[in-house]
């Protein structure tokens, strides 16, 4: 049965389609102004690249913060309970996730069978999600993709210490003007996320295997911070961004 | 429901009901933040108690005088007392609760002379022999200070009045409580809010009638057979002012069928003896109702309140509400998740402010810890 997942998250739209099981296909595109519109392209996009048509699809699953404006969604579940899902079908033993998103960030906790059994979310502050680093890149002038490598070759990462995103942001100017290398300040803006999503985690209580889902996790530096922050080693989800939209499908084909 | 448009109207705008109170009547206001406040006494004065809820927009007058961590509460009082909107009360009334509270009372004091100001220094252990002795005395001189300031003599008769009008609408809020919790689809939980809200705000006596005709209707009414597959929520914290949370709860499915909050049940809970003396029959009921986190009584008194209303209102899960900054309620917190987790009972914790979260955000955190349940 082919089924499909829609996950409209604050910058990017994803979109997945599954069959008994399998990813066939996934898509990302910007999310833009109108939420709906992003929805019903990225579907499209989605089905026109796998050569499928829409009575093809069985049930559709959103998620998101978008997901109540894909009106064509059989039926919506929380990112939360998408991740979880995404991530439980990637490898069973997975016990905890941290999703890094646009624009927040999340710990859950699963149980043997896959099921959500906790979660917190960071509130109301940019300070460890993907938002902070797309202020970072652009005040660095770097690619947000190189971001990454450039801070692993970094021996001594510069100090971040304001957890609020505009003053961090100063922050990093100021290190800029002092002359510091910008792959130690890359590898500074890192660790204070890794600061950041790694107490949010202590309090739920992470076990291992814990797996990093959302855009932010294509971030190696971030990756490697988070796992020096936690003494725990972290399995990055080969579908890292789509990951939502992946476990969304897999819902629907359980609905 | 023509009563519930009524109460809506005025917990929408309570100043403008209480101005247009004092004009009518000619009656005093008397303001308190906190549920400690023996209302009784200002009620049976002739004086109208009202409570404040502070206000969330553009805290920049009560910032000059408190430090960032104070919670949004007491922010949002003061700032509303400082920018003149509360020149309709007549006195303010401050019981010894948490550290916060205290600095307002202070702040309170020597910026707003025009008012007149009550310290009632409650005691903080509320279990031993020499507390209820000594709370017996402080609610005397809270008595006779605030006969004083009002200008009259709080009479036994007086006070014996208002035990008894306290006594109906605290014995019908719980039963409105326990209509709820059968058939929580009778009434919304925003309007049930506005029905609460209002017990804080409006004339006792016309409050008493109203509510009375609320809880006649409701008992007439049949249940519409929607929502049963709503998972029932028990509310824990300080104060919920905010009318929206129990709309979006019941988006994400669920319903909130109980609450131990300081602006909900704790409110109400706890009959007074009418046979006894009055002061000492109020006295009573402040010594033995369950605490708020700034006073002591058993150790785990409160948590196991709270299980105890799970239990009884058949409750699926529990939702915190904290106030950013409440220490005494951030502490009570970790062993109140303990015994919670012994009793496997879920619950989610949600730190707010005077001002909620973003929307989206709310929502999925709600729907996911309900779909989880």
């Amino acid at each position: 049965m082919l089924t499909a997942g829609i996950d409209i998250g604050s910058i990017t739209a994803k979109a997945a389609i599954v069959e008994d099981g399998k990813i066939l296909g996934t898509k990302v595109i910007f999310t833009g102004y109108n939420a709906e519109a992003a929805g019903k392209s990225v579907y499209e996009d989605v089905l026109r690249e796998n050569a499928l048509y829409k009575s093809a699809i069985k049930k559709i699953v959103s998620t998101g913060y978008g997901r109540n404006s894909v009106k064509f969604a059989d039926k919506t579940f929380t990112e939360i309970m998408c991740h979880a899902a995404g991530a439980y079908h990637l490898d069973k033993k997975v016990r905890s996730i941290i999703d890094i998103g646009g624009q927040d960030s999340k710990a859950i906790i699963l149980d043997g069978d896959g099921k959500v059994k906790n979660f917190v979310m960071n509130d109301k502050c940019a300070a460890g999600t993907g938002r902070f680093l797309e202020v970072m890149a652009r005040a660095l002038e770097v690619d947000l993709d190189e971001f990454g490598a450039i801070s692993l070759k970094s021996k001594k990462p510069s100090k971040i210490s304001s957890l609020c995103t505009v003053f961090a942001e100063s922050e990093v100017i100021s290190l800029i003007a002092k002359g510091e290398k910008r792959q130690d300040i890359i590898a500074g803006i890192h660790e204070s996320i890794a600061a950041r999503v790694a107490s949010m985690s202590a309090r739920l209580g992470l076990s291992e295997p814990v797996m990093i889902t959302g855009g932010v996790a294509r971030n190696s530096g971030v990756v490697k911070a988070l796992e020096k922050k936690l003494s725990m080693k972290i399995e990055v989800s080969p579908y890292a961004q789509v990951n939502g939209a992946i476990g969304a499908a897999f819902l629907a084909a359980s609905l | 429901m023509k009563e519930l448009t009524q109460l809506k109207k005025v917990v929408s705008h309570p100043y403008a009901y209480i101005r247009k109170y004092k004009k009518q009547t000619g009656k005093k206001v008397v303001g308190y933040c906190c549920s400690y406040a023996p209302e009784e006494i200002i009620w049976a004065a002739g004086a109208l108690p009202v409570r404040l809820f502070g206000t969330n927009e553009n805290i920049h007058l009560a910032d000059t005088h408190l430090q960032s961590y104070c919670c949004s509460l007491v922010r949002g009082i003061l700032e509303e007392a400082l920018d003149k909107r509360l020149d309709f009360v007549d006195g303010i009334i401050f019981p010894h609760t948490c550290d916060s509270f205290q600095r307002l009372s202070d702040i309170w004091r020597l910026n707003i002379p025009e008012q007149f100001h009550l310290d009632v220094v409650l005691p903080v252990k509320l279990d031993t022999p020499s507390a209820k002795k000594y709370m017996a005395a402080i609610l005397e001189k809270c008595r006779k200070d605030l006969g004083k300031a009002l200008g009259k003599d709080i009479t036994q008769a007086m006070l014996a009045r208002s035990v008894k009008t306290y006594n109906k609408i605290r014995s019908l809020a719980g039963k409105l409580y326990e209509l709820r919790c059968a058939n929580p689809q009778i009434i919304s939980g925003t309007d049930f809010h506005a029905v609460i809200k209002a017990a804080m705000i409006m004339d006792r006596d016309q409050y008493l009638k109203i509510l009375t005709q609320i809880v006649k209707q409701l008992q007439k009414a049949k249940p519409r057979k929607t929502r049963d597959e709503a998972k029932r929520l028990v509310l824990s914290g300080s104060v919920c002012t905010h009318p929206d949370i129990y709309g979006i709860i019941e988006d994400a499915g669920g319903v909130v069928v109980w609450d131990d909050l300081c602006t909900g049940y704790r409110y109400f809970e706890g009959q007074m003896n009418e046979k006894i003396a009055p002061l000492k029959a109020i006295t009573a009921r402040y010594l033995k109702r369950v605490i708020c986190p700034a006073k002591h009584m058993e150790l785990r008194g409160r948590g196991e309140n709270l299980i105890r209303l799970v239990k009884q209102s058949k409750a699926q899960g529990v939702v915190f509400l904290l106030l950013k900054f409440c220490d005494p309620h951030a502490f009570d917190y970790p062993y109140l998740k303990e015994m919670l987790e012994a009793e496997k009972i879920p619950f989610m914790l949600l730190d707010m402010e005077a001002e909620l979260p973003p929307v989206g955000q709310l929502q999925t955190r709600f729907e996911t810890f309900i779909q989880i349940l």
